[in-house]
């Protein structure tokens, strides 16, 4: 049978402590030896050898106390637990339950300042995989997310569609886009037309005419401040929705968001709701014949200052 | 008061964090369990393969999804979206090469990581198991580099499938059926390229995982073989734990292979030819060099009509399969030393001498066509 925990551990001579763990050979699965707990005189290694019997609650050796005061002391850092190692099937071998149950900690592995170095290299070399990768993944994600502006005047329909002044009109056009590898496909999207008097041109210009400009800060478009026509990107600057020109029961007509309730008049001016700033006006232009022409524009929706997205 | 920690002692947040987590998961002994596993004969150079696929594998899944950012599996924009990636997107030509060179990086893994276990006798008892799922992996891999050849849809891919799925429809019974499902009709074209799609980035992946994930728990449970020569005593001498040793050649080995990858795209990176047609032109049809063998061999006058077909197509490889898979339960000799075992040793030396005869003849056979 195998020694258990606090068996008394008696030498030829005399009883000389108790057993106080137990250590394993991780190849043959076996008890290789004995930690004995000398009374408080330290703790000895006894080989399995010096064993003569064991019982339920004895072990018997066949070495007097004097040898086994001399034997090797234990020193508890050569070990670790059957817990913190993966040895395949050697728990099957053990009939010692309560304590510590130990195997030795390989020579080659007693050194922990090569372990220290070793895992230091280890990382080193990771990052010598990992950190050339970072730059190029970046930029191969990044490809199409800053897509050049296109300044290009699109028709949109003649303003002898609008009928009244001072009132939201809606005009559809169709945009052509060429995204990466796809056709050249075509987009429906909408632009609100207002015929202002000259008090909602006051109030939408200030007496100063609007310019636009590009990225580089060079001129694209002037609107004239006389200019009775005034075109309203069709997204909401509040979080993109699309808005549309609706009669209010105590605002009159207005335009008003329905995602979020932002209500605005014909300037594009804010009247209630959650929205930061007025509606975008876009560069525009009318021909004598009358056939209005825009340059679409899309602007960050949610912030307090234009920025352009499109 | 001595129990109140001064300044210089009080633990770091990520120390904070560390013992949180390891109160309730018991962190420090699963990592210890982990990385304390006994390497029998001490950490080798040899037994870096495994560890290399996983990460092979881990590179190719990380390649694979950021090349999804822009492929489209469609036979109208399949090639143009592989030519977008290869010729307009930053470093889109070193992500793609450097998934292509790796599949060819993890066959010749595959190659090695088997033939070691075979040699070394490391797949008989108690590690039958590991072996079955090793050969299951084996045929994933395959699998991978057939389903994956055919995504960026110009010519090469097209005609490799074509000829391939003419291959399996040689099976007796389920060969009609089987070769008609992977195209998802009589001839290849949308829904062959939309199987084949989501076959090599969803099913094979998921069925990797975890069949890697068995193989890998299966190795835990026998403990690794060791050298096959060495007295006990000699061995525990040499014994150390996986970390740090085995784990730091490990990670060489993959920094090798990764430069060798890397090197590989930077110097062959991938060209596609013309769109995939069904009209060859001057194209002369050929599998990527690991399927050669099969490809080659198909030439011989032996193989021809329709049983020798069926042999040298489905028949021969089908019954190396089998015959790897039986392995474990015929060969019941415990003796591990391949010195010792000279069936073993000129079973291994006669295939791998007739794969590089057969693809070695391939290649020259090129010269023939031009």
């Amino acid at each position: 049978m195998q020694p258990q925990l606090k068996s008394k551990v008696r030498c030829l001579d005399r009883e000389v402590g108790e057993v106080s763990r137990v250590i394993m050979d991780p190849l043959s699965h076996e008890v290789s030896h004995l930690v004995v707990s000398m009374n408080g005189a330290g703790e000895r290694q006894v080989p399995m050898g010096a064993v003569q019997v064991v019982t339920d609650d004895l072990v018997q050796l066949r070495t007097s106390s004097s040898e086994v005061m001399g034997m090797q002391p234990f020193n508890r850092e050569d070990y670790v637990t059957l817990h913190e190692v993966e040895i395949p099937g050697l728990e099957k071998h053990i009939h010692v339950t309560p304590g510590e149950v130990l195997v030795p900690f390989p020579e080659l592995e007693r050194n922990v300042k090569r372990r220290a170095f070793f895992a230091n290299l280890t990382y080193v070399t990771g990052l010598f995989i990992g950190l050339p990768l970072v730059y190029p993944v970046m930029k191969f994600l990044m490809k199409p997310m800053y897509a050049p502006l296109d300044n290009g005047w699109l028709k949109v329909g003649n303003i002898g569609k609008i009928k009244t002044e001072d009132a939201g009109i809606q005009f559809q056009y169709k945009r052509k886009i060429k995204e990466v590898y796809m056709p050249e496909a075509e987009i429906e999207k909408n632009v609100w037309l207002v015929k202002a008097t000259p008090a909602v041109l006051e109030k939408v210009y200030q007496g100063k005419n609007m310019e636009f400009l590009d990225s580089s800060g060079r001129a694209i478009w002037t609107n004239k401040k006389d200019m009775p026509y005034l075109a309203f990107s069709g997204k909401c600057p509040h979080l993109g929705c699309a808005y549309k020109w609706r009669k209010h029961k105590v605002l009159g007509q207005v335009f008003l968001c329905p995602c979020h309730l932002s209500i605005y008049d014909a300037s594009g001016r804010v009247l209630d709701g959650p929205a930061p700033r007025p509606l975008d006006l876009l560069p525009i232009q009318v021909t004598a014949g009358g056939e209005v022409q825009i340059i679409d524009m899309e602007f960050k929706a949610g912030t307090k200052s234009q920025t352009r997205i499109v | 008061m001595s129990d109140i920690p001064t300044a210089g002692e009080q633990p770091t947040v990520a120390e904070k964090i560390f013992t949180f987590v390891d109160e309730r998961v018991g962190l420090k002994l699963l990592a210890a369990k982990m990385l304390n596993e006994s390497v029998p004969g001490g950490s080798r150079w040899a037994y870096v393969f495994g560890s290399i696929l996983l990460f092979i594998f881990i590179m190719q899944a990380i390649t694979g999804v950021l090349l999804m950012f822009y492929y489209v599996p469609t036979a109208d924009h399949a090639y143009a979206s592989t030519q977008y990636i290869l010729h307009d997107v930053d470093y889109g030509w070193f992500l793609l090469s450097y998934h292509f060179w790796g599949s060819t990086a993890m066959v010749v893994c595959v190659f090695a990581h088997m033939s070691q276990v075979f040699l070394w006798g490391a797949y008989k008892k108690p590690r039958e198991l590991i072996w079955l799922v090793g050969l299951a992996l084996f045929a994933l891999v395959m699998g991978f580099g057939f389903t994956g050849y055919l995504l960026p849809w110009d010519q090469r891919a097209y005609w490799a499938t074509t000829v391939g799925v003419e291959i399996m429809d040689k099976m007796p019974v389920l060969g009609d059926f089987l070769a008609r499902f992977l195209k998802g009709g009589p001839t290849p074209g949308q829904m062959t390229l939309s199987r084949f799609f989501v076959i090599h980035v969803m099913v094979l992946p998921a069925a990797l995982i975890a069949l890697a994930g068995l193989h890998l728990f299966l190795f835990r449970c026998a403990g690794p073989a060791g050298p096959f020569r060495g007295a006990p005593a000699e061995l525990k001498a040499k014994t150390d734990y996986f970390f740090p040793r085995q784990i730091w050649k490990d990670v060489v080995g993959m920094a090798v292979v990764f430069a060798c990858i890397s090197a590989m795209a930077f110097w062959e990176p991938v060209v596609l030819l013309e769109e995939a047609t069904p009209d060859p032109g001057d194209y002369h049809p050929e599998p990527e060099w690991y399927f050669l063998f099969i490809f080659q061999h198909l030439r011989l006058k032996m193989f021809s009509g329709e049983l020798g077909q069926f042999l040298g197509s489905m028949g021969l490889p089908g019954l190396l399969g089998v015959m790897l898979v039986l392995l474990p339960f015929f060969d019941r000799n415990p003796e591990r030393n391949i010195f010792k075992r000279p069936f073993a040793l000129i079973g291994w030396v006669m295939l791998t001498a007739s794969i590089l005869l057969f693809t070695v003849s391939a290649i020259i056979n090129r010269d023939f066509l031009d």
